[in-house]
């Protein structure tokens, strides 16, 4: 037995720590390969345009320098753009939250007839099931005729419609995760529908909402095809679409573009990062019964 | 509160859940909804509280018919099975539920949510969360909640089957004693027949969907109207003796067991004893029948040693061998 007991023990000494290198390298190229374009983004944000074309690249050794910044969000109207893609995401998320959690709610618990609950929710799952492009172009002619090209609103209303399905499916099996009893106990209580869903339902899915607000928020904020075909004029106009656009004929605009892609980056980073111990929650709820 | 159940009826797809259901609870009764799984039971307190709809017949409480009356407003209270309590509220928080939704001010609310956690004596619990609890804890926070208002009358759905064998006699008589000092109409549903006898003014015994009977628990044990009845209620099991014309039904305690022979009394064999420490329970065969019977502490036989039965001849019950009901007791 003691022989067996010392036979294991350098066994166990000399495989962790294998083990575990083997794994921080291998973070530590993901981490490289996700981390590197950022680092390049954000360095060629800082860098001259002398030093941006300069061959070999100064890698960490270059003067640093605000004039895309400036160029960018004083000289442009990229601060403007910004603020837009703030509304439009922040307002297609809220309503697309807010609708897709109610009628997921209706969906997951209440029993409508003819089979209605299972193909409402297919159905709904459809309309995310061909290439958004398809719509573009329908989209567009009816934006058009209704007045709404070149407004926030447009864009506002097709994010929302585009992630809806997503929050009802979302929500729909968190909802269907958490056991009837205590809403009914809460509506026992006395508490209405509504209120059972408010005090009761959504602070125990919160990890879910936040999971999901974060994809929407991120998918509304970087969106670029209905950006690009809904709007054209500056004040209009979301950060991707401003970005592409220093895309020209005769330049392109390295400098500006970085600056102001680093500044799009920042507000879903915080977001993120705010919402990250819900973020994970949320992602393996369900998975884990409590 | 009185409430009744006229010929109400419950189907699931195709499936009859509870069948032409009448009953009538009068103001102040504990009543109890005894059955095996399946029976309707638990449907027909959820129709009551207004979490299932009745497919046909009428629910009444305080003889106003509340069939579209929505949960909320029929001021009931219920305690679940598995508690329901809120696991992001604190005790205090989730007793105070139905008062905060009644829209009481605070100062109001914390005081009524403090004389309740007295009387169950969970003071000490009112901070912490439900997961923190102990399952008798959290049983007593279930009923907190019932409590604090006071509604028409109280909802259970085996509130008592999530605790050990030692809490559930402990809880069962704190119920029992409650609901005396409340005096609110009750309807309480289990699958055991111990909780029924002991709880109940009078019980309600269910079978797929149908009421079998509806007795204070001492009529229901002295005097089943069927074979079901008489079989469900009392433990061990009553016995049975089949014949062509009449069931014999007679339970363990009418059942005499001599190790010395008697005239008019019947050979058995031993087939194994139980020792339950103030009594033993010894198994029987006799001829073809497996019977049971209850001997005191002492008794003692071998495994297929002879002894000799003694029925208590008063005691037997007769049922019709094809529709099992009870047939005209023998004194009447």
């Amino acid at each position: 037995m003691p022989s067996t007991q010392k036979a294991q023990k350098p066994q166990k000494r000399f495989y962790v720590p294998f083990g575990s290198s083997v794994r921080f390298v291998i973070l530590l190229l993901a981490l490289l390969f996700a981390l590197a374009p950022v680092y390049w983004m954000l360095t060629i944000s800082f860098k001259t345009e002398g030093e941006q074309f300069a061959s070999p690249p100064p890698w960490f050794v270059f003067t640093p320098t605000l004039e895309h910044y400036y160029d960018a969000f004083v000289t442009r109207s990229f601060g403007q753009y910004l603020l837009t893609s703030a509304i439009v995401a922040v307002t297609s998320t809220a309503l697309a939250l807010i609708i897709g959690t109610l009628a997921a709610y209706a969906l997951a618990r209440f029993e409508l007839p003819l089979k209605l609950n299972r193909r409402l929710s297919l159905w709904i799952l459809s309309t995310r099931m061909f290439p958004a492009i398809v719509t573009a172009v329908p989209l567009f002619l009816m934006m058009r005729d209704v007045q709404l090209l070149n407004t926030r609103a447009a864009l506002i209303i097709v994010y929302t419609a585009f992630n809806l399905p997503f929050v009802v499916w979302m929500m729909r099996g968190f909802f269907a995760d958490l056991p009837r009893d205590l809403e009914e106990a809460a509506l026992v209580d006395g508490d209405s529908r509504l209120g059972a869903l408010v005090r009761v339902v959504l602070p125990l899915v919160a990890p879910g909402l936040a999971a999901t607000a974060v994809f929407c928020l991120i998918v509304s904020w970087n969106e670029f095809l209905f950006a690009l075909v809904l709007t054209q004029t500056d004040a209009a106009m979301t950060l991707p679409v401003g970005i592409a656009g220093r895309v020209t004929q005769y330049e392109i605009k390295w400098g500006v573009m970085s600056a102001a892609a680093s500044v799009a980056i920042v507000p879903i980073l915080v977001f993120a990062l705010a919402l990250q111990k819900y973020l994970v929650r949320g992602l393996s709820m369900g998975a884990v019964k409590g | 509160m009185g409430i009744e159940f006229r010929n109400v009826t419950k189907t699931f797809g195709g499936a009859c859940v509870v069948d032409d259901l009448s009953l009538e609870v009068r103001d102040g009764e504990f009543i109890v909804l005894l059955g095996p799984s399946g029976c309707g039971k638990t449907t027909t307190l959820r129709m009551l509280a207004g979490l299932e709809t009745a497919t046909s017949g009428d629910i009444l409480i305080n003889r106003q018919r509340v069939n579209d009356i929505p949960t909320q407003h029929r001021d009931l209270a219920m305690v679940f099975q598995s508690y329901a309590l809120y696991p992001h509220m604190t005790i205090a928080e989730n007793i105070g539920y139905p008062l905060r939704v009644r829209k009481l001010d605070k100062a109001d609310r914390a005081a009524r949510v403090q004389r309740v956690a007295a009387m169950l004596e969970i003071e000490s619990l009112l901070e912490r969360k439900p997961r923190q609890l102990s399952g008798g804890e959290r049983q007593r926070v279930a009923l907190a909640r019932a409590i604090v208002r006071e509604p028409r009358a109280y909802l259970m759905d085996e509130p008592l089957s999530n605790l050990d064998a030692r809490l559930r006699v402990q809880m069962r008589g704190e119920l029992k004693r409650l609901q005396h000092q409340l005096g609110t109409t009750t309807i309480y549903v289990t699958h055991d027949q111990a909780e029924a006898m002991t709880l109940a003014s009078r019980v309600a015994v269910m079978k797929k969907g149908r009421l079998q009977q509806f007795d204070t628990p001492l009529n229901i044990y002295n005097h089943p109207a069927n074979r079901f009845v008489a079989e469900f209620v009392g433990s061990p099991s009553m016995n049975f003796i089949e014949g062509e014309r009449v069931t014999k039904g007679i339970r363990p305690e009418h059942i005499k067991v001599l190790t010395t022979p008697k005239d008019d009394a019947i050979e058995a064999r031993v087939y194994i004893t139980e020792l339950m420490g103030n009594e033993t329970f010894v198994f029987l065969s006799v001829g073809e029948n497996r019977l049971i019977a209850r001997a005191p502490a002492d008794f003692r036989a071998d495994v297929d040693t002879k002894v000799w039965l003694k029925f208590d001849t008063e005691k037997i019950h007769r049922f019709d061998p094809k529709t099992g009901s009870r047939l005209q007791d023998l004194q009447d």
